[in-house]
Order: structure tokens, then sequence, then C-alpha cells
């Protein structure tokens, strides 16, 4: 076997394994499905300025606005879209 | 005229010593048994100035957006953690059998100089670099085939918080839902 032919003999497998973890649409992703557990959020802990915790609430107000929306019971009228996540932020830290 | 002997017969040796390795299967190019310190300098060196000089010309945008973290995220999540980890995790099949090995991107990225002086830019241009080009012959694909460089600057940004992430931090960030 020249090492050519043994690279490969290496590399295939290994590049075999990795297409599983491939992909091209993020809606791909959402095959294997996973919700945010927002109930460890520690809001007292969050700098609201830091991209990681704005991401965080991103996420955590898009998942609550989902459980809502099912249940029917959100007055969508009332809400401020833009200015939700600065609501909130009001509220805990006030 | 002894010049050129002595130059000649160099040049045959390393040609003659070259096709001997090549040939002779002397070289181990199994996973599970490390290269030679030699030779592994000699990859090391290889690759950083590869990436230094391909990455050079990068300009790098501002990465610390929320959006950006929540695509990045979801992709490490999908795509990377299997390999690169995720916090809280010690090791995978891949991280323990791929060699060379896999980096951990969960700890902030081991610099051979001043750790004091890391240079975040340049960290940032390289990693975008590898993400999008790959590495050859280790399990770093290319994910610039697949993927634009949009989605692979979200990469970048998340990886660039990933070492400050607690396991529920990154659970939130990174689920699809
Ligand atoms: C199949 C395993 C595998 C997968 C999946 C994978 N990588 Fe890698 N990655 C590697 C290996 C192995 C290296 C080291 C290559 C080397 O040192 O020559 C690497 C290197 C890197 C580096 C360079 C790190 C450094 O400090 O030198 C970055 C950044 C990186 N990968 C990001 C990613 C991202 C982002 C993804 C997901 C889109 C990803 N990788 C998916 C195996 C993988
Ligand atoms: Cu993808």
């Amino acid at each position: 076997m020249n090492i050519l032919t043994k690279v490969a003999v290496i590399l295939i497998p290994t590049l075999a394994l990795s297409m599983s973890v491939s992909a091209h649409d993020p809606k791909l992703h959402g095959k294997k499905a996973e919700k945010a557990d927002c109930s460890k959020m520690d809001h007292t802990k969050m700098d609201m300025k830091d991209p990681v915790s704005m991401a965080m609430m991103k996420k955590c107000m898009k998942q609550e606005k989902h459980a809502t929306e099912e249940k029917a019971k959100m007055d969508h009228s009332k809400m401020d879209m833009k200015k939700e996540p600065k609501k909130e932020v009001d509220t805990i830290e006030g | 005229m002894n010049k050129i002997k002595i130059f000649i017969f160099t040049v045959v040796l390393v040609v003659v010593s070259a096709v001997t390795v090549i040939y002779s299967g002397i070289i181990d190019v199994a996973a599970d048994e490390p290269h030679g310190d030699l030779v592994y300098w000699l990859l090391e060196q290889t690759r950083e100035n590869s990436i230094e000089i391909a990455a050079k010309d990068i300009d790098v945008p501002n990465l610390d957006d929320a959006e950006m973290l929540l695509s990045g995220g979801m992709d490490y999540q999908f795509m990377c953690a299997s390999c690169h980890l995720s916090p809280g995790q010690k090791e995978s099949d891949m991280s323990i059998g791929l060699y060379p090995a896999p980096p951990n991107l969960t700890v902030s990225h081991q610099s051979h100089g001043d750790k004091n002086k890391v240079d975040e830019n340049k960290v940032s241009r390289e990693q975008f670099w590898v993400i999008k080009h790959g590495i050859k012959a280790s399990g770093m694909p290319a994910w610039g085939k697949t993927h634009d460089d949009k989605r692979i600057w979200d990469m970048v940004a998340f990886i660039k918080r990933l070492p400050s992430l607690t396991a529920e931090e990154y659970q939130i960030i990174t689920s699809t839902d």
C-alpha cells in the first residue's frame, strides 16, 4: 500500500463519520429539536448589554411566545414586539 | 568543481532518502500512533504559518451580536460539538480518536506567546479561514463549501464567547427551539 492509499484509508472513514454532522440549512438542524431550558436562566446574574445575555433572552422570549400562542391567551394588540426584551429587563431589575 | 560535486551528491541523497521514506512504508500513518517530535513540529509550523498567511487580509466584522450568537450556536451544536466539545464535556469519540486531535474549543484559546497579548482579531480571522477552508489530512472539514461567509462569521462569533459559557447558557443559546 502506498502512503496515499493509507491516507485515504484513514481519511475516508473520518470524513464519512463527519458527514453525519454536516448540514446546509439551519432548518435541517430543527429535526433534532431541543427546547431551550429557560428555567435555569438566572436573571440576577445577567448583564443585559452582553450579547450572550441578549441571545438567551431572545431565545427564551421566543419560546414563551410559542407556548402562549399555542394556548391562544396572548393579546397581541397590546404588545410592542420590539420593546419586549427591554420590558422584561425592567421588571426584573426594577 | 568540488562544490558542485557536493551539491549534486546532497541533492541525490535527499531525493533517495525521500523516495525510500515514501516507498518503504516506514512512516506509520495510524491515527493511534502519534507523530515523533520532529514531524509534529514540522507539521505544526507548516500549518500555523500557512493559516497565518492565508488569513492575514481577512477583515473581521463586529462579532458582539446576539443574533450571530444564536445562529452560530445552533450551527456549532449541530455540526461542531461532536469534535470540539461543549461546556462540561471533556471528551468524545471524535476528540479521542482523531489525530491530529480536534482542539477543545470550550477552553480559551491557547496561545504560544504571551497570554495577555493574544490578538483577538488575528484569532478570529484565522478561525474564520479554518472553518471555511478546513485543514488538509485532518478531520477538520471545509464548511465553506456548504455554508456562506455570514454563517461562518456567526460561528466565529459564537466560538469567541464559547469558553465563557456555562452548560446552562450553552444549552439555551444552542437549542433549536
Ligand atoms: C470530524 C471532526 C471535526 C468536526 C465535525 C469539526 N472539526 Fe474543527 N477541527 C477538527 C480537527 C481535527 C482540527 C485540528 C486540525 C489540525 O490541528 O490540524 C480542527 C480545527 C479547528 C479549528 C482551529 C482551532 C485552532 O485553534 O487551531 C477551528 C476554529 C475549528 N476546527 C472550528 C470548527 C467548527 C466551527 C466546526 C463546525 C462547523 C468544526 N470545527 C467541526 C475536527 C473537526
Ligand atoms: Cu449547517
